[in-house]
């Protein structure tokens, strides 16, 4: 049967579009309202019934936001936070999952590492907000971006090691012993023979670290009380305040910390499709 | 540079893969580990390869003991069964990584990879990638990245099982005058006792981590050392049967069978009396006309491969043996037949443990 079962002829097109539309639909809606919001002045933002199109459009919220305020040194230290852990626990996670996925411990103590690492994905971030509290305090790193960094990477260093040991592990071992043969080091062989292999799904592990860092809310909000470590997240949330809900600020810095993700992942789109399906077909 | 393993043993956990192997190679040897799977030739190879510790024992290559010696510092080349090629590097990428790793001179590398590919007839395809190629030039893709230098010892591990029949045979022929140009030690692990046959100076057939035989290809078919490697080599196999010697009457019996031995087998055969005959189908001669002294057999089925006959008979006490005879012989299923046991050419083995009684003296 070609082409047959579901999306089969004209009714079976317009199913299968329609719903793909309604998906597409109800993700970008908020989206949408949210961009709309950034550009309508107060009047227009909450009017019954809603303006969907027609409203003079206007950039005030855009500069209240970041030459007025501290947004544009939010979305820096949000950068620098996101990037650095990012690498920080792609390069520290990497390392772990190749030893993991690659060397005979004894004891079966591959497996049980690699549970233990997970283990630390498996309780709720926010049972452990106070005592990393309390730690940075001692370490006079509160409101520092390093605090931020190191949260981070311990954070996504777990995904990062349970990602890429099933990328090592899909890769044959004989591909690295033939490297050894040849005459290269077990370094050597990761960096020119397995590294260039697993690539897709180091690109793939790195956005979602680097989504999961950007978007982190909890920790920003118990490490960093001043401008000078305030992400993001932290930033829009404190414009609700006890006298006002600044929708229009808030709107236009979301819509800023929505471009560079946006961007990186369109950039990467290439290795992400096939990172995720790494190891599916055979080639 | 030869090749020697001292008592070399490898054990995973309990269980003992490799055991107490001595073993050693001449320079410029082909050597065959050949063997059933699981009888520990792969891992042999892989400890001189140094994928594999070694649990005791000593492996050198020259004079020199290598177990300590990382995998990269061995001067040796593999070829694996999977070819092992680099999937995202070219043809020439993939020849040019032992010296690239090696940090050999650009032009240099480029002269040895065009070498190399104009000899195994790869040229064509150095700027394509290994999944364009199909599994003979992958073969040959991994052979050139295995000779594009000049190691200590080359390592193979079933390099020729994972090619279609017509192609095996031919790439063998060709691994063998490759090898004799080169004169590089070889050590060459297959289960395909055809491969072992046509290839090696010596064979080594192992069997559950025990080394059974080390010994030219022709003594290993004529004068095995034991009932296994007497099994293991030859095709169709050999044939056995289980019966007595008895010295008094100078004859082998099985059942009603009563076969007279010539008078040098009966010398070596040392007061064994339990004893299992063993001949090879070669020596089984058939005819369907009645012959006097002949034993009489019935033919169980017969398969013609065209240049001979594969006769399958049951003895009248119930053995089964195979009979190699001329691609013009011709027998109906159950029809009577006669044959003969050329017994100069047998072979006795202990009953018990197996091991060969009275080795055939070496051909002259």
């Amino acid at each position: 049967m070609k082409n047959g079962g579901w999306g089969s002829g004209a009714g079976g097109w317009g199913l299968k579009y329609g719903l793909a539309g309604l998906a597409v639909l109800s993700a970008l809606l908020p989206v949408y309202w949210m961009m709309t919001i950034s550009l309508k002045k107060e009047v227009d933002q909450f009017a019954v019934p809603p303006k969907w199109f027609a409203f003079s459009p206007t950039l005030a919220h855009y500069r209240d936001a970041f030459v007025e305020r501290s947004f544009g040194q939010y979305l820096l230290t949000s950068a620098i936070v996101a990037v650095v852990s990012t690498i920080c626990a792609i390069v520290l996670g990497t390392l772990a999952a190749y030893a993991l996925a690659r060397f005979r411990l004894p004891h079966k103590l591959n497996m049980r590492l690699a549970l233990w690492i997970l283990s630390t994905r498996m309780f709720p971030p926010i049972v452990t907000a106070v005592p990393l509290f309390l730690l940075m305090s001692d370490v006079r790193l509160l409101d520092t971006r390093p605090a931020l960094i190191i949260v981070y990477t311990a954070f996504n260093l777990p995904f990062v090691v349970w990602m890429m040991r099933g990328f090592f592990q899909e890769i044959p071992r004989e591909l690295e012993e033939a490297a050894r043969v040849d005459g290269d080091s077990r370094l050597g062989a990761l960096r020119r023979v397995i590294l260039p292999l697993v690539t897709p799904g180091l690109a793939a592990t790195a956005v979602f670290c680097l989504i999961i860092s950007w978007n982190e809310f909890l920790f920003a909000l118990t490490l960093t009380q001043t401008d000078a470590a305030m992400t993001l997240p932290v930033g829009i949330a404190g414009r609700v305040t006890q006298y006002e809900i600044e929708w229009g600020v808030m709107s236009a810095a979301g819509v800023v910390a929505m471009i560079p993700i946006l961007v990186f992942a369109l950039a990467v789109q290439r290795y992400l499709v096939r990172g995720l399906s790494l190891g599916a077909v055979k080639g | 540079m030869n090749v020697s393993f001292k008592n070399v043993t490898k054990s995973f956990g309990s269980s003992v893969v490799v055991d107490d192997l001595t073993l050693s190679t001449e320079d410029g040897e082909f050597v065959v580990l050949l063997g059933p799977s699981g009888c520990g030739k792969t891992t042999t190879l892989r400890m001189l390869a140094g994928l594999e510790d070694v649990t005791s024992g000593d492996i050198l290559i020259g004079a020199e003991r290598i177990n300590n010696i990382p995998t990269q510092a061995r001067d040796i080349a593999m070829v694996f069964q999977s070819y092992a090629l680099y999937p995202h590097m070219t043809i020439a990428e993939n020849i040019a990584y032992p010296l690239r790793v090696r940090k050999t001179a650009r032009a240099e590398i480029e002269r040895r990879v065009k070498q190399v590919a104009t000899m195994l007839e790869i040229d064509k395809l150095l700027s394509r990638r290994p999944r364009d190629l199909s599994g003979g030039e992958r073969q040959r893709v991994a052979l050139a990245r295995a000779i594009v230098r000049s190691p200590k010892v080359y390592l193979m591990d079933e390099p020729l099982s994972n090619l279609d029949a017509r192609l095996r045979v031919q790439m063998r022929g060709e691994l063998k005058r490759l090898q004799h140009e080169l004169g590089t030690t070889t050590v060459y692990v297959t289960h395909d006792q055809a491969e072992a046959m046509t290839l090696a100076h010596r064979v080594a057939v192992m069997r559950a981590g025990r080394l059974q035989q080390f010994d030219t290809p022709m003594n290993i078919y004529n004068r095995p050392a034991n009932r296994f490697v007497a099994e293991f080599v030859g095709s169709p196999s050999m044939n056995f049967i289980e019966g007595r010697f008895r010295a008094a009457e100078r004859v082998f019996t099985s059942g009603n069978l009563a076969l007279p031995l010539p008078d040098a087998q009966i010398e070596r055969m040392n007061n064994h009396e339990r004893v299992t005959l063993g001949i090879r189908p070669e020596h089984v001669h058939v005819s369907t006309m009645v012959r006097d002294c002949w034993t009489p057999a019935t033919v169980y089925v017969t398969e013609l491969m065209g240049n001979e006959t594969f006769v399958f008979l049951r003895l009248p006490g119930g053995e089964k043996i195979i009979a190699r005879a001329g691609a013009d012989f011709r027998a109906e299923l159950e029809m009577p037949a006669w044959v003969r046991f050329e017994m100069e050419r047998a072979a006795f083995f202990d009953a018990e443990s197996g091991e060969a009684i009275n080795r055939n003296p070496e051909p002259r």
